[in-house]
């Protein structure tokens, strides 16, 4: 082993200087308040007071069925809502790179401007039209698709549905271009192989293009899990607070809630807050075994 | 060795820039009080009338108003919990919120008792929210006297005399039966209803002078009071008398656009009506109805209404203090001339007993049907509501009882027992009980 010139000292206490301004934000900012919930978790709290119960805060979510519910909300949206989109987001993906020919550019444009969009526009502008008396109550009627309107923001059924609809507008364009950028990476030679050997479209879609965009639909799936897990802004406006009747509750907002308007028990909330991290933790590390094994084979 | 010069020299230049941003925020002007509310045609209205008013004795006085909407009390909470950065000088809080903030950040707010406000000429309602022992903490603001506003043009339409009903002390009963008749000829639900909201609710039951809660701060939901008011908006709802919305906005924009021919809610909602022309001269507003076979019941509630206090932790506390003593507190010519003038452009009306005498408090409102004098009436009523008192854990009951009612409604609970056990049940998990 060669002794280590100066030079590549100078780099390695260079590379530290430039890093060190970054590793200090990022210790005040993350480091300590992920260790100071530590002290946070194990005690009761009503603003300013605290009181020590040492793991009472996860006796209580034990007991506690609108966070029980919330959470299962979270795996409802998650369980539905993530697969639908990427598969939607996929097959836009392909028709795009392959299909449509003409406005390639504002089509992709169409898409993916819901996603940075702002949410609290959205919300409000979708609640306008999904009002009992709301435009898309009206299309379907004059449709002749549904008789009588449907409660997208009162039924508890419907609530859910209006929730997976929104999310799935607002981020399937944003997985489409990770797609995208995956199919440019793909070899038209294989296709064209495929071809050759008599595949159809279709097939060569499920054989071809899927297995070899593993890596991105592993990415995607993992972000999108997360993201689920950490709902709040949907459920808070659009169907306003949860509602109806805590139908579209999820831990993020249930969190938010108790934090701020319920108790100010901050230790509850750190504790819930755990809880959601170990869960999007289990979810990623399964989707990893899943996926990612199979990549490297 | 230049690379390390440069690389010192844009590491002090960063710090430079974070350190001054945070001084810079933290130069306190002394003549300036930041005040927060929400609301741009009611709450910042009024405090722009009195800023004016105090700048005429101090005009090198700056009184900043800002207009937060939606988060204001979780910004505030932020605020408390960093123990006063980031907060104004003063905000405004509803009465049924104060509570909780009183009992929780017990040394955040300024005794303004103690700072010499007289508080024997405001209504003794709004004073009991905001005492805790010997301390009372906030200025009075507006009351939410209730009143029942109904649609004349409705109800002509349907073949019924609105005369009949003006300024009548009704049962609810009589209520329904114009309601059904409403419907019958118009197809318009009489109210219209924010079922994710208890106000209505809230209503009903303050008109009883019942309570929500024991006295010693358990959830008390099995009251007389309770049961024969949930009973009352079954009733509505089955025969079709309440037009369901999700949100308050949906709630103004239902009235507004004529979906419903009423509402039962507070004098406060005089704004949002004023703000549609179209709506002049076919409001009338009749006295909250009244609830049969409850004791204690009047023609008169209470819904909403807030008051300004003075967080102790503001550098411009002192200046906060002399501007809400001076201004809100204090009967001189121009201070009752803006209580007038705001209860005219906003349709604010103060709880300062001596400013109940002013012209516009008694003038005939060519807004409403048959000039109506509104003011009156709802100052009128305001003295029948009884005192209430709102309790810290006012917010989870509401939201309990909000979501049990709303599943009484569409028919997932069957009874008013199920409703109540399911609300009581929901509270003590949310509350960890």
């Amino acid at each position: 082993m060669e002794k280590r010139g100066t030079y590549q000292q100078y780099l390695n206490r260079f590379g530290w200087k430039c890093v060190a301004p970054s590793m200090v934000l990022f210790c005040v900012f993350m480091l300590y308040p992920i260790l100071s919930s530590l002290y946070y978790v194990t005690r009761r709290w009503k603003g300013m007071t605290n009181t020590f119960i040492g793991l009472g805060n996860f006796v209580r979510m034990a007991h506690d069925q609108v966070f029980q519910a919330a959470i299962g909300h979270n795996f409802l949206f998650m369980f539905i809502q993530v697969p639908l989109m990427i598969f939607l987001a996929l097959i836009l993906a392909v028709l795009l790179n392959q299909g449509i020919r003409h406005f390639r550019g504002p089509i992709r444009l169409a898409i993916f401007l819901p996603s940075v969009t702002s949410l609290v526009v959205v919300s409000v502008l979708f609640r306008v039209l999904l009002q009992a008396n709301g435009m898309l109550n009206n299309v379907l009627l004059g449709a002749h698709l549904i008789s009588t309107p449907i409660g997208w923001l009162n039924d508890s059924g419907w609530a859910k549905v209006t929730i997976i609809l929104a999310m799935t507008w607002r981020w399937t364009g944003y997985n489409m271009v990770f797609f995208l950028v995956g199919l440019q990476s793909i070899d038209t030679e294989i296709y064209e192989a495929a071809e050759v050997d008599g595949a159809s479209k279709v097939r060569q879609f499920f054989n071809i293009t899927i297995p070899l965009l593993v890596p991105v639909i592993l990415f995607s799936a993992v972000t999108s899990t997360s993201g689920t897990m950490q709902l709040f802004d949907e459920p808070n406006i659009l169907t306003w607070q949860g509602g109806p009747a805590n139908a579209t509750m999820t831990a993020a907002l249930y969190i938010y809630r108790q934090a701020f308007f319920v108790n100010a028990d901050f230790g509850y909330a750190t504790a819930m807050s755990y809880i959601v991290v170990l869960i999007s933790g289990i979810f990623a590390v399964v989707q990893m075994r899943l996926l990612g094994d199979r990549r490297s084979k | 060795m230049r690379k390390g010069l440069t690389l010192a020299l844009a590491l002090l230049a960063a710090l430079a820039l974070t350190v001054g941003t945070f001084t810079s925020c933290g130069k306190a002007m002394t003549n300036k009080v930041t005040v927060w509310c929400w609301d741009p045609n009611f709450n910042v209205y009024s405090m722009k009338q009195a800023a004016a008013v105090y700048n005429k004795a101090h005009p090198n006085v700056n009184i900043e108003i800002v207009d937060m909407a939606q988060d204001i009390e979780a910004k505030i909470i932020s605020g408390l919990q960093a123990n006063g950065a980031g907060l104004p000088d003063i905000a405004l809080f509803q009465d049924f919120r104060i509570e909780q903030f009183l009992h929780d950040y017990p040394k955040a707010f300024v005794d303004l008792k103690a700072a010499g406000v007289d508080y024997t000429k405001f209504a003794p309602y709004k004073v009991g929210p905001m005492t805790v022992g010997n301390s009372i903490y906030g200025i009075p603001f507006d009351t939410g006297s209730t009143g029942l506003w109904l649609r004349t043009d409705y109800i002509k339409q349907a073949g019924l005399n609105p005369d009949d009903y003006y300024g009548k002390n009704l049962k609810w009963a009589d209520i329904i039966k114009l309601g059904v008749a409403v419907k019958a000829k118009t197809g318009k639900p009489l109210l219209a209803y924010q079922s994710d909201n208890f106000d209505m609710l809230r209503i009903v039951v303050q008109s009883t002078g019942g309570q929500f809660f024991n006295p010693d701060g358990s959830l008390n939901l099995r009251s007389d009071a309770f049961k024969k008011s949930l009973a009352l908006f079954k009733e509505l709802n089955d025969k079709g008398l309440l037009y369901q919305v999700v949100g308050w906005s949906d709630w103004i924009n239902a009235i507004n656009s004529d979906q419903s021919a009423g509402f039962l809610n507070a004098i406060w909602m005089v704004g949002s009506v004023k703000s549609r022309p179209e709506n002049k001269g076919k409001y009338m507003v009749i006295p909250t109805p009244l609830i049969e076979g409850v004791s204690g019941a009047a023609n008169a509630s209470n819904n909403g209404g807030s008051s300004w206090y003075v967080f102790s932790s503001s550098p411009n506390k002192a200046r906060a203090v002399d501007f809400l003593k001076s201004v809100w507190a204090t009967s001189t010519p121009d201070n009752l001339a803006f209580y007038n003038t705001i209860l005219k452009g906003a349709g604010a009306m103060g709880t300062y007993l001596p400013s109940q005498s002013g012209s516009n408090y008694t003038a005939a409102d060519d807004f409403f049907y048959k000039s109506q004098p509104v003011y009156k009436d709802f100052a009128a009523w305001m003295t029948n509501v009884p005192v209430l008192k709102y309790t810290p854990n006012y917010v989870p009951m509401r939201d309990a009882v909000a979501h049990a009612t709303l599943n009484y409604f569409q028919g997932k609970l069957k009874s008013i027992d199920d409703t109540i056990t399911a609300a009581e049940a929901e509270y003590k998990q949310v509350m960890g009980q």
